[in-house]
């Protein structure tokens, strides 16, 4: 702590100094220094002065190779994994795949036979391709009030889905939501249905003996219409 | 969705043919199958196919509920899709509703028209019962 004055009284200074070190020594004097060594902690702690004892041992993994090999589009394994999961035949991947030139089209009367519940017809207006997301759109009407399905495909509550009626000619639209105009409507199909029914029911009666098993039934239904 | 001014068919045989909804129960949202409401009758069902041998059952059916009633209904078909728990989507061409009384009970005795499944979820039964079919 430097004054001015200490150019004219070079000793002056060492008041300043003596005065500043005493007032430290009062300051010091107040102060604590009792200490005990008391943990709070529940587990115990090293003692003071003890060697810290050597770094953990992690496992550590080593990183993956990247990029992984075989998933390239990962999304497209996984979907192709669930729809294998999902229809081990493969029966309804090609019922409405695009390249299968007898498979299900829109316009076409379908059939889906649910496990729990009734089963359902109507037109066909509409196919949803998402991969295992797909799903059809039903059209029909039930006491004379139009009704509309979506069912997804590889559900597995959909037991079965067959193919009642096709479209004489292809349709010129991907979807056919102009059904739903009156002009349009087709109005009730369950007579349709009924008819296939009655037949098939007809057909299976006479030719269960060599078919036996239940999936035979619905190869033999739809090897007929092929 | 079924809300406030919403027109909806009346399918059973209390007499309303038209309903227009006033207000949804015990929701702040719009009403879907299941869903109770309360409405008003705008429309008589005129009693022509039915006044032929049965007339005096039709008409005294018919009488139970008059133009300009408040009434409670129960949604039991939209136009607006609705989706099941298993994926599957339901859309019926109409909105259409049944009319109950204050307990719960429908005022009519039959339905003509299919009615939502989801009715059996609501707790609607006898709604469900009295349906020619449901889906």
């Amino acid at each position: 702590m430097a004054t001015p004055t200490h150019t004219l009284r070079p000793l002056a200074c060492w008041k300043s100094i003596l005065r500043h070190t005493r007032h430290q020594k009062v300051a010091t004097r107040s102060l604590t220094t009792y200490h005990q060594n008391v943990t709070y902690s529940k587990f115990e702690l090293p003692p003071p002065g003890a060697k810290p004892q050597g770094p953990k041992k992690i496992k550590v993994y080593p990183a993956p190779a990247f990029p992984p090999a075989n998933t390239k589009e990962p999304l497209k394994a996984l979907c192709a994994d669930q729809i294998a999961l999902l229809d081990p035949t493969g029966a309804r991947t090609s019922l409405f795949s695009k390249t299968n030139p007898e498979a299900a089209k829109v316009g076409d009367i379908l059939l889906v036979r649910l496990k729990g519940g009734d089963p359902f017809a109507g037109v066909c207006i509409n196919i949803r391709r998402r991969g295992v997301d797909t799903g059809i759109l039903l059209r029909n009407q039930l006491t004379r009030v139009g009704v509309e399905m979506w069912y997804k495909i590889y559900s597995p509550n959909v037991e079965g889905i067959e193919v009642v009626q096709r479209r004489e000619k292809r349709a010129r639209r991907a979807r056919l939501t102009y059904m739903r105009k009156p002009k349009h409507d087709m109005g009730s199909v369950q007579n349709l249905v009924l008819a296939y029914q009655r037949s098939r029911s007809g057909l299976r009666g006479s030719g269960q003996k060599e078919e036996g098993l239940k999936g035979g039934k619905k190869k033999s239904v739809r090897g007929k219409k092929h | 969705m079924i809300q406030l001014k919403t027109m909806l068919n009346c399918i059973d045989n209390s007499g309303a043919a038209i309903v227009e909804c006033v207000n949804v129960m015990k929701m702040k949202r719009h009403a879907k199958i299941g869903d109770r409401i309360i409405v008003v009758v705008q429309k008589q069902r005129n009693f022509g196919p039915e006044s032929g041998p049965g007339a005096s059952v039709s008409t005294s059916a018919a009488n139970k509920v008059r133009r300009g009633d408040i009434r409670h209904a129960v949604v039991v078909r939209t136009a607006k899709k609705l989706q099941r728990p298993d994926g599957s989507v339901v859309k019926f061409d109409d909105n259409a509703c049944v009319l109950i009384n204050k307990a719960g009970e429908p005022i009519g005795t039959r339905l003509n028209g299919v009615v939502g499944t989801e009715l059996r979820k609501m707790k609607w039964s006898k709604i469900l019962s009295l349906a020619p079919m449901h889906l």
